[in-house]
């Protein structure tokens, strides 16, 4: 027994005035309508949002094949050579196309620097509230000819927004 | 986990809780149809999304979150609105009571003379039987935050009753 419990029980014989007639019909009818309408509402499974920034992706990825391509071209380019004087009745000079240079993936990393909880969000295609979760990131991929051991680096920012759904228990 | 609930089942469910569910509505909003309407959207969606019909947290976490929602959508209803959630902290219209004497009028007075965030605590907790479990997961705090919250009100209402006798 708390000090206020002769408060509590004065407050609790004040019941709250019965909503409008019209209020048990309104919700009433449009149970009905909506379950003949969508049998299956309610029973999909829920699903983890995600949502990637595929602006930047895209950028980022522009971005990569843009240093390829120039990479590439310089690569293509005849190699303007100075041969030594020590050199000079060597064979002919050697062409850079012979010499096999790709390019081969070495590596994804991906850093995520800064995560915030936005708090709860009602999205207009969802019926429940969900707690939105805002991450930023930076992913670096990177190239590496075998070769020459010349590499190449394309990093970008990213940011996700995540909604997960809130468990009521 | 899966809803075995008949339509009957969230028939009475609905005739139920609704009482309390505009109540605390009108925490949000100060026009009962508003209340009302916000009631309807959020028992729906709650309906549709088939949770367990026992879930009364995430019910009124719906509702709260449609209110919230709804004065988000409309500029000026929420500049309207937010005045108006403002003010009640010092004035409000009081919230309809069934068969109200003297003294609970007194006393309706003076819950809404208490801020905001301790009234929700308090309509969720008298008139709608949650726990402080339940109450700290429809606003997104700790159970002892929502039992901190309620003892401050009954606290301040206690003391708003006892000087103006």
């Amino acid at each position: 027994m708390n000090d206020f419990s002769e408060l509590e029980a004065e407050l609790k014989a004040m019941r709250p005035a019965a909503p409008s007639a019209t209020l048990l019909a309104r919700v009433e009818r449009e149970l009905a309508e909506r379950a003949t309408a969508t049998q299956t509402a309610g029973v999909l499974p829920r699903r983890r949002e995600s949502r990637v920034n595929w602006f930047g992706l895209g950028l980022g990825l522009a971005a990569a094949a843009a240093f390829l391509l120039l990479a590439r071209m310089k690569v293509d380019q005849p190699v303007q050579t100075h041969p030594p004087v020590i050199a000079a009745a060597s064979a002919a000079p050697q062409s850079m196309d012979v010499v096999p240079r790709t390019l081969v993936p070495d590596g994804v990393t991906r850093v995520v620097y800064n995560t915030s909880d936005e708090g709860l969000v009602y999205p207009e295609s969802s019926a429940e509230p969900v707690r939105r979760v805002r991450s930023r990131s930076r992913e670096t991929l990177q190239w590496k000819d075998p070769g020459t051991g010349a590499s190449l680096r394309v990093s970008y920012p990213t940011e996700e927004v995540e909604f997960i759904p809130i468990s009521g228990q | 986990m899966e809803n075995v609930a008949t339509h009957e089942d969230w028939r009475v469910c609905f005739a139920e809780a609704a009482p309390g569910l505009v109540l605390f509505a009108r925490q949000f909003v100060r026009s009962i149809a508003d209340a009302e309407d916000i009631v309807q959207e959020a028992f729906v969606k709650f309906w549709r999304k088939q949770h367990p019909i026992e879930n009364r947290a995430l019910l009124f976490a719906t509702v709260r979150s449609t209110a919230l929602d709804l004065l988000r959508r409309d500029v000026r209803r929420a500049r309207r609105e937010a005045s108006a959630y403002a003010a009640a902290e010092h004035s409000v219209a009081p919230p309809e009571f069934d068969a109200i004497t003297e003294s609970q009028q007194a006393l309706a007075a003076a819950v809404d003379q208490l801020p905001a965030e301790q009234r929700e605590v308090l309509v969720m907790k008298i008139w709608n039987e949650l726990t402080f479990a339940d109450i700290g997961t429809v606003l997104s705090i700790s159970q002892n935050t929502a039992a901190s919250r309620y003892r401050y009100a009954l606290a301040a209402l206690k003391k708003n009753l006892i000087s103006h006798e």
